[in-house]
C-alpha cells in the first residue's frame, strides 16, 4: 500500500477489447508463415503444378506451351521445356524424380529426362487432347493419362504402347490420381459428374468402383491414407471413403466459384507430433485458397489472391506453396524451415569450440567487466532485490511536473494515437485540456489539426474528439484565419468530416434497408 | 454492542519514550499501536467524551524509557493520568468544562533546571465555556485557562485569553514557550521559571495579514514559524526579547532600530521575520525537527516538505494521497509519523522520509459533486466475512472489518494519481459485492470538461483464491452509452449481474469463466452482456434479484416492473409511487419487495408480490434500508424531519440524534423495534450475519440464529448490535485476534536480509556448570583451568553458596 502510495502512474491508453475468439490459431499462424512471392511474365494460364519427389524438390509449372522447372531454393527458372506443340496440360515427376512426363492438349504424351531436357519417350495413342497424366508412386515403368477422347490409358512407357484402355467415362476424363499405397489402384475424375476407381490388374476394364460428384469433377486425388479420396467440382470439395464402398464423408463448400484444383498439404508441428497433420488445400476461380482439415471436418484457414487460380502444388518438405493463376502469375510461398538454423546452429557449434580456447578473460577486454551479470540465481540464493525502476514517458514527465501543455504538445509529437487520447483524458480529468489549447502557439495548433484531421473520424476516440474538436475551432478561430497552414489544416479536417458524414449516410441507407428484413425475419 | 470505525486523525498522536508504541485518540479511547506490525496492542478506556489530547510523560535518563505514563485530556472535562503500558488509571482530574487543548509545559523542562523542591504541576488548557453559550450569539467561546494537576483544580478565575473558538496550544519543545493562533494573530506566552498557581505569564502577539493556520517553535532558539491560509510559511526569529526579559538576562537591555527589523510588523516584539511560501494551499503541519536543523511543513497537497532552516532548500515526500493534519517525531531519531486526513496514518523511517507502515482507520466520507445520487451511498457490506467495502477519495474501495475494527486492504479502481487539492473529478460511484462475496463490480464517473471527455466505466472484480484480494477481470467503457449507471445488483447464486441506467435500460452480464471450448485454449474468463431491456423508455432507478433469483426487479422511475431473467421477459408491471424509486430490495425470503423513494415526497412502500399491489407504506425520509438475508424482517434508517429535530433538541438525550432505525416486519406496518441514532445522514445500515465459530460459543444467546445490524453513521462511524438480544449484553463474538503482540514476529536485521543462519551445534557438554548445585564448593572449581569461567563469577557463586539462604516467606 505503501509503495502504491508513493509511485508515480503513468497515463495509460483505454484498454482494447480483445476478440472473442484467439485472432491467430497456431495453425493459421502456421499457413501464413509461407512468405509469399510472386513470380509473373509466364505466358499464360498455369495448368499444372507438380512437385520432384526427390530431396530438394524442385518443382514444374506447365503454361502455354513451355514446361518450366523451378529451382526451390531461388525459386528462379531453371530450364525451360519447350519441345511441345501444343499448350501443356499436366506433368508428372518419376518417383526417382530423374524423368518427367508432360502431356498437352495435341494429344501427345512426352518423357523427358529432367537434367538434359530431351525427350526419351513419346506414347502417342490419345486422339484427343490430353488432360492428365501421372506417374505411379513406386512404379518407375508405367503411367496413366486420360483426356478428351474420355479415355483412360495405362501405359507401358519403355514400350511406348498403352497396356490398358480404361472405358466406362462419358465425358472429358480431367484428372486421375494413383493410390499412394498400391502402384496398381488409380483414380479418375470426369465431367460426366463420376469419379471411378480402377485396377489396371483387372482385365476387364471396368471401374472397380465408382462416385457421382454430382458436378463436373475437376480434380481428383487419393489422400495419403490411400482410404479416403478428395474430389473437386462446382463449388465443393467433397471427401469420399473408398474402403467404406464409396460413401461421401463430408463435402466442404466454402468456395464461391468453381474449385479448379486441390492437393495434400501438411501442418509441421514443433514437437513432430504425427496425428492430424495433413490437410487438403484447394484453390478455386473466386481466388481463394483454402485449408481443409478432413479430420476435424473444418476449414482452418482461408486466404485470398487477386485472380482467378487454376493450380496448386505443395512440396514434401512443407517449404514451399505453389499458385498458379489463370493470368500467368504465379505465387509462391516459402517458409523458413529449422534445416536452415540447424545448419547455422552446426557452425556455431563449431565456432564455439574455438573460443573455448581463450576463456580467460583478461580486464583488456570490455567484456571482462560484465563478466557473471547474466548469471541466473540459484534455488535457495538470497536476492537482494532492488526496487524496479518505472521508466516514465516524456509527456509522463511534463504531467508529473504539471507542465500540461509541454506535455500534450509532446505526446502530440510522437505517432500514437491512443497515447494522445490518454494525455487528454488525463488533462480532461486536471480540468486543464481545454486551457492548453488556448495557449498552444501555431505551429503547435498545427500539430494538434492534424491529429485531429487523422483520428477524428475513428470510432474509439471519435466520443473526446469530436467535442475537442468543436471546442478548438471556437476558441482558436483568429489565429486559424490568420495562418495558411492553419487554413489547409481546417480544409483537411472539413474534408475527412465531410466524408465520415457520407458513410454515416451510406451506413444509416444500408440500415434502413435492413432493419425490416430483420424485422420480418424476427416475426416468424 | 460494539462501536468503531473511529476516527484515528482527530487529534495529534504521541509515541511512547522507546518509539515502540503510538498512541493515537480514537474517539472515547486511547488505542495504542505497535510501530513496527502497524497493529493494535492495547487501548486506555475510561474517557467518556472524545479524547482531545495525549501526552507522554518524557523522560531525559535512557533507564527511563521504559516508564509509560501519559496524561490525556477530553471533552468530557476530565483529565486522566494512565500507566499505558498495563494499561491502568491513576489519577483523575475533573474540571466540569469540555478540553480541546492542553499542555503541560513543565514536563519538558529538564529535571537539572527544574525547581529542587518539587512544585506542583501545571497544566495549560483550552476549554470550551459552555456556561455562557445562551447568553450572547457572539460569545468568545474558546477560554485558555490554567490547571495545577497535582492538586486536581482547575486555578479559578484565571483566564489568559478569550477566543472565539477553542484553539490547539503549542508548546515549545523547551517547555519555556506556549502558544495559539487566533485569526491573524500569533499569542505566545512564556512560562514563569518558577511557575505556581496564580503566576499570570507573559505575552506577546505578532501580527501578519492572512488568516494563520498552525505554528511551531524552535527547540532551543527564540524562533517561531506559522503556516497562513495562503501556503506561505512565517519564521519570526529572536522574537520576545523585549517582553520575555528577566533580571539577569543580558539580552534584556538592548534597544533594536524599528529599521533594523525586516518584515517584522509594527511593534511586534522580533527581531526579524521570513516568507517561504512553497504550499499552493493551507499549511497545516508545521514542526521543527528534533535537531532544529530542519522545518518539517504540510498541507492540502498531500507532500510533506522538509526546509533547511538556515538556506531555506527542500526536500519532498510527494504523493501520501491525502491533506496531511499532523506530525509527530519520536525519540527515536528513525521514527517519526504524519496523520493523514484520509484517517491513516503512516509511519516514516526519517532520514530517508520512507513509509514503514500505515495504521488505517476506516476512511472518511468525502464530497464530490452530485451525479445522478441514489440510495446506495457507496457501502457495500460483505455478509460472509463481516467487512464493508468503502469508496475512498483516491479512487479505491477500502475493505474495513467491522468485527475486527481495522482496515483489511485497499483496492485500487482507476490507475491515475490523486492530487488531494484539485477539484474532484473522477469518483467511484457504486460499488457493490455479491452475496458471498467473491465478486464486485464497481462503477468509475470521470466528469466532462465543459461537455467533452466524460466517460462512465463499469468494472467487475474476481477474488483470487490465494491472497483473498480482489482483481481486476474486466473493463466495459460505457456500458450504456453515455448515460450513468443508477444500479447494480449481484445474481444471489449465479455468475450474473444487472446494472440499470439513466438512459432508460438495464442489461444482464454473464459470466464466461469456465467456459472451455473443445479443442481451444481455455479462454480467459470476462464479463459480457447477455441481455438488454428496457421500460418504455424510462430511466431505470433501481434493481435487485429475488432471494431465490428467480425474478428480477427493476425500478423504472416510479413503477417497478417484474422480469424473468433467465429468458429477459416482462412478467408484470406494479406501482406507481409519486416520487421516482432509489431503492429496491426483496425482504429476505418472503414475497415482499420494499421500494423507497426520495426526494418532496419520499416514501416507504412495502409490496405483495402474490398480489401485486402495494402492502403498506410511510411517508418517511429513508437513508437507508438492509433485508434480512433469510427472515422476513427488514430494517430502515429513516431522518426524522427537521421540526422533530428541534423539538426535541431541548431534550439531553436526544441531543444532536438526527435519525431513527426502524425494524419492521413484512407483514405489519408497525415496527418492531426502533433505535434513534446520531448523524443519520449519508448513513448506512445493513445485517451481518454471526460467524458459524462463534455461534458455537455462543450458546447462552438461546437463538442460533444470530443477526447483528450494522448501523454506520454520517462520519463512518459505526456500531454493532445484537437484534434480539438484551441490548445491554456485549456482543458475544470474539474478537478475532483483538490484540497484537508489541513486536513484529518478521525478522529482523540480519536475518531479513541474509535468512537464518543454520544452527550451529555446540558442543554442550564442554560447558562447565556456573550454576550453584547442592554443595557448590565441591564442583565449582573443579575441571582444567581453561573450562572454568572467568574468575569474578565463579568469586561470586561461591561465596553466595556459602551464604545463607533466608526463607522467603515474610510475615
Amino acid at each position: 500500500m505503501a509503495e502504491s502510495n508513493s509511485t508515480f502512474r503513468p497515463v495509460k491508453p483505454k484498454l482494447k477489447p480483445k476478440p472473442r475468439t484467439p485472432k491467430e490459431t497456431p495453425e493459421s499462424k502456421y499457413w501464413s508463415s509461407f512468405k509469399t512471392h510472386q513470380i509473373p511474365n509466364l505466358v499464360s494460364s498455369i495448368t499444372s503444378l507438380t512437385f520432384s519427389p526427390i530431396a530438394p524438390h524442385p518443382f514444374a509449372a506447365a503454361h502455354s506451351t513451355v514446361l518450366t522447372l523451378f529451382s526451390p531454393q531461388t525459386l528462379s527458372p531453371l530450364s525451360n521445356i519447350s519441345s511441345f506443340s501444343d499448350v501443356v496440360s499436366s506433368a508428372s515427376y518419376r518417383c526417382d524424380g530423374l524423368l518427367i512426363a508432360a502431356s498437352d492438349l495435341s494429344g501427345l504424351i512426352q518423357v523427358f529426362d529432367v537434367k538434359t531436357r530431351t525427350p526419351l519417350r513419346k506414347l502417342r495413342s490419345h486422339t484427343r487432347p490430353v488432360r492428365f497424366v501421372k506417374y505411379p508412386v513406386h512404379d518407375k515403368l508405367h503411367l496413366v493419362s486420360g483426356g478428351d477422347d474420355a479415355l483412360v490409358k495405362y501405359w507401358d512407357v519403355a514400350a511406348e504402347t498403352p497396356i490398358l484402355e480404361l472405358q466406362g467415362h462419358k465425358d472429358y476424363v480431367r484428372s486421375g490420381d494413383f493410390s499412394p499405397v498400391s502402384h496398381e489402384m488409380c483414380v479418375t475424375g470426369s465431367y460426366d459428374h463420376t469419379v471411378k476407381l480402377w485396377d489396371v490388374r483387372v482385365a476387364d476394364s471396368k471401374s472397380v468402383m465408382e462416385v457421382n460428384h454430382g458436378k463436373p469433377v475437376e480434380d481428383v486425388i487419393f489422400l495419403p491414407s490411400g482410404g479416403l479420396v478428395a474430389t473437386a467440382g462446382g463449388n465443393s470439395v467433397k471427401i469420399w471413403d473408398l474402403i467404406g464402398g464409396g460413401k461421401m464423408v463430408y463435402s466442404m463448400e466454402s468456395h464461391t466459384k468453381t474449385v479448379t484444383s486441390v492437393c495434400v498439404g501438411r501442418v509441421r508441428k514443433k514437437n513432430g507430433e504425427e496425428a492430424n497433420e495433413h490437410r487438403v488445400l484447394s484453390v478455386g476461380l473466386d481466388g481463394y485458397l483454402k485449408v481443409f482439415d478432413y479430420g476435424r471436418m473444418k476449414v482452418t484457414h482461408s486466404m485470398r489472391f487477386p485472380a482467378p487460380l487454376m493450380s496448386i502444388g505443395f512440396s514434401p518438405d512443407c517449404r514451399i506453396r505453389v499458385i498458379g493463376s489463370s493470368n500467368g502469375v504465379m505465387y509462391v510461398g516459402k517458409r523458413k524451415t529449422k534445416e536452415e538454423n540447424v545448419d547455422s546452429g552446426l557452425r556455431s557449434f563449431w565456432s564455439l569450440g574455438l573460443e573455448e580456447g581463450r576463456k580467460m578473460m583478461r580486464p583488456s577486454y570490455f567484456r571482462y567487466f560484465q563478466r557473471g551479470q547474466g548469471e541466473k540465481p540459484k534455488e535457495g540464493d538470497y536476492l537482494v532485490m532492488r526496487p524496479k525502476k518505472l521508466k516514465l514517458a516524456a509527456h509522463d514527465k511534463l504531467l508529473k511536473k504539471f507542465r500540461h501543455k509541454e506535455a500534450l504538445v509532446s505526446v502530440l509529437g510522437c505517432k500514437n494515437p491512443e497515447n494522445v487520447v490518454a494525455v487528454m483524458e488525463e488533462l480532461v480529468a486536471r480540468r486543464k485540456l481545454l486551457k492548453c489549447v488556448e495557449n498552444l502557439d501555431n505551429e503547435e495548433l498545427g500539430l494538434l489539426l492534424m491529429f485531429l484531421h487523422k483520428y477524428t473520424s475513428v470510432p474509439r476516440f471519435s466520443a473526446l474528439l469530436m467535442g475537442l474538436t468543436k471546442k478548438v475551432l471556437e476558441m482558436r478561430v483568429e489565429d486559424i484565419r490568420g495562418s495558411e497552414a492553419l487554413k489547409d489544416q481546417i480544409r483537411n479536417l472539413k474534408r475527412s468530416v465531410e466524408e465520415e458524414i457520407r458513410i454515416q449516410q451510406s451506413l444509416l441507407e444500408i440500415q434502413g434497408i435492413i432493419s425490416p428484413l430483420l424485422r420480418i425475419a424476427g416475426k416468424r | 454492542m460494539r462501536t468503531g470505525g473511529k476516527s484515528y486523525v482527530s487529534s495529534p498522536p504521541a509515541f511512547s519514550n522507546d518509539g515502540k508504541r503510538l498512541l493515537v485518540c480514537t474517539g472515547n479511547t486511547v488505542s495504542i499501536f505497535s510501530t513496527s506490525t502497524g497493529l493494535q496492542i492495547a487501548s486506555l478506556e475510561g474517557h467518556t467524551g472524545s479524547v482531545t489530547s495525549v501526552i507522554v510523560v518524557p523522560t531525559s535518563s535512557p533507564a527511563g524509557k521504559i516508564l509509560c505514563y501519559c496524561w490525556t485530556a477530553s471533552l468530557d472535562g476530565s483529565i486522566r493520568y494512565w500507566d499505558f503500558s498495563v494499561p491502568e488509571l491513576m489519577k483523575k482530574v475533573d474540571i466540569k468544562m469540555p478540553i480541546f487543548s492542553m499542555v503541560i509545559p513543565s514536563l519538558f523542562v529538564q529535571p537539572a533546571e527544574r525547581d529542587e523542591k518539587s512544585t506542583d504541576l501545571l497544566a495549560y488548557l483550552s476549554v470550551e465555556d459552555i456556561k455562557e453559550q445562551e447568553n450572547k450569539p457572539n460569545a468568545m467561546h474558546g477560554q485558555i485557562r490554567k490547571c495545577n494537576l497535582t492538586a486536581s483544580r482547575l486555578i479559578g478565575g484565571l483566564i489568559l485569553k478569550e477566543t472565539p473558538q477553542p484553539e490547539f496550544i503549542t508548546v515549545s519543545p523547551s517547555g519555556k514557550f506556549f502558544g495559539i493562533r487566533n485569526k491573524r494573530k500569533l499569542h505566545i506566552w512564556m512560562v514563569p521559571s518558577k511557575d505556581s498557581g496564580r503566576f499570570v505569564a507573559k505575552k506577546i502577539t505578532l501580527h501578519h495579514t492572512k488568516k494563520l493556520t498552525v505554528l511551531a517553535f524552535h527547540q532551543t532558539e527564540r524562533i517561531v514559524a506559522a503556516g497562513d491560509v495562503t501556503g506561505r510559511i512565517l519564521v519570526w526569529r529572536g522574537f520576545g526579547y523585549q517582553t520575555f526579559c528577566t533580571g539577569h538576562e543580558l539580552v534584556c537591555g538592548r534597544l533594536v532600530n524599528k529599521e533594523d527589523r525586516p518584515g517584522v510588523r509594527g511593534s511586534d516584539d522580533a527581531d526579524s521575520s521570513s516568507t517561504w511560501h512553497w504550499h499552493s494551499g493551507e499549511v497545516n503541519v508545521l514542526l521543527f525537527s528534533s535537531d532544529g536543523a530542519y522545518l518539517y511543513s504540510g498541507g492540502k497537497e498531500g507532500v510533506l516538505v522538509v526546509w533547511q532552516l538556515e538556506t531555506g532548500k527542500k526536500k519532498f515526500l510527494p504523493r501520501i494521497g491525502s491533506p496531511l493534519q499532523y506530525f509527530t517525531y519520536s525519540a527515536d531519531p528513525t521514527l517519526s509519523s504524519i496523520s493523514c486526513a484520509d484517517n491513516q496514518i503512516h509511519i516514516l523511517k526519517m532520514p530517508s522520509m520512507e513509509i514503514l507502515k500505515s495504521i488505517s482507520g476506516i476512511k472518511l466520507p468525502y464530497s464530490f459533486p452530485e451525479i445522478h445520487e441514489g440510495l446506495c451511498s457507496g457501502f457495500a457490506f460483505d455478509y460472509a466475512s463481516g467487512s464493508v467495502a468503502l469508496r475512498t477519495v483516491n479512487y479505491g474501495i477500502q475493505f474495513y472489518s467491522l468485527l475486527d475494527d481495522r482496515g483489511i486492504y485497499e483496492v485500487q479502481i482507476c490507475e491515475r494519481n490523486h492530487q488531494p487539492a484539485d477539484e474532484i473529478t473522477v469518483v467511484v460511484n457504486i460499488v457493490a459485492l455479491s452475496q458471498d462475496g467473491s465478486m464486485m463490480s464497481t462503477v468509475e464517473v470521470k466528469l466532462p470538461e465543459e461537455g467533452i471527455g466524460g466517460l462512465v466505466c463499469l468494472k467487475f472484480w474476481a477474488l483470487s483464491s490465494e491472497n483473498k484480494k480482489f482483481s481486476l477481470s474486466t473493463v466495459i467503457y460505457e456500458p450504456h452509452r453515455d448515460s450513468g449507471i443508477s444500479a447494480i445488483a449481484f445474481h444471489p447464486t449465479r455468475h450474473v449481474a444487472v446494472s440499470s441506467s439513466y438512459g432508460g435500460d438495464f442489461k444482464i452480464w454473464v459470466c464466461n469463466d469456465g467456459i472451455q471450448q473443445k479443442g481451444q485454449v481455455l479462454q480467459s474468463s470476462g464479463w459480457a452482456c447477455l441481455a438488454v431491456g428496457a421500460y418504455k423508455k424510462k430511466p431505470m432507478t433501481a434493481v435487485a434479484f429475488s432471494s431465490d433469483g428467480s425474478v428480477l426487479a427493476v425500478a423504472a422511475e416510479t413503477v417497478i416492473t417484474l422480469w424473468d431473467p433467465n429468458k429477459n421477459v416482462l412478467v408484470a408491471v406494479i406501482g406507481d409511487t409519486l416520487t421516482p424509486i432509489v431503492s429496491l430490495s426483496f425482504a429476505g425470503k418472503s414475497e415482499y419487495l420494499v421500494s423507497v423513494s426520495q426526494g418532496s415526497k419520499p416514501q416507504l412502500s412495502v409490496w405483495s408480490m402474490s398480489k401485486l399491489s402495494l402492502s403498506w407504506s410511510y411517508k418517511l425520509q429513508i437513508e437507508a434500508v438492509a433485508c434480512t438475508v433469510d427472515l422476513s424482517s427488514f430494517a430502515v434508517l429513516a431522518l426524522l424531519p427537521e421540526s422533530s429535530v428541534c423539538m426535541e433538541s431541548n431534550d439531553s438525550t436526544f441531543q444532536r440524534r438526527d435519525g431513527v432505525i426502524l425494524l419492521f416486519n413484512v407483514t405489519d406496518p408497525v415496527p418492531v423495534a426502533t433505535w434513534s441514532v446520531r448523524k443519520a445522514k449519508g448513513g448506512g445500515l445493513a445485517f451481518l450475519q454471526g460467524k458459524p465459530s462463534s455461534l458455537e460459543q455462543n450458546d447462552s444467546g438461546g437463538n442460533a440464529q444470530q443477526a447483528f445490524l450494522v448501523y454506520i453513521n454520517g462520519d463512518h462511524e459505526y456500531v454493532l448490535f445484537d437484534l434480539y438480544g438484551n441490548d445491554e449484553n456485549e456482543l458475544r463474538i470474539p474478537r478475532v485476534e483483538g490484540l497484537f503482540g508489541l513486536e513484529e514476529t518478521g525478522k529482523h536485521g540480519y536475518a531479513s536480509i541474509y535468512g537464518e543462519l543454520p544452527e550451529i551445534q555446540r558442543n554442550q557438554t564442554m560447558l562447565v556448570p556456573s550454576l550453584p548445585s547442592e554443595r557448590p564448593w565441591e564442583t565449582i572449581f573443579s575441571g582444567s583451568s581453561h573450562n572454568l569461567p572467568p574468575l569474578t563469577k565463579l568469586c561470586s557463586a561461591f561465596l553466595q553458596s556459602l551464604m545463607e539462604k533466608r526463607t522467603a516467606v515474610v510475615e
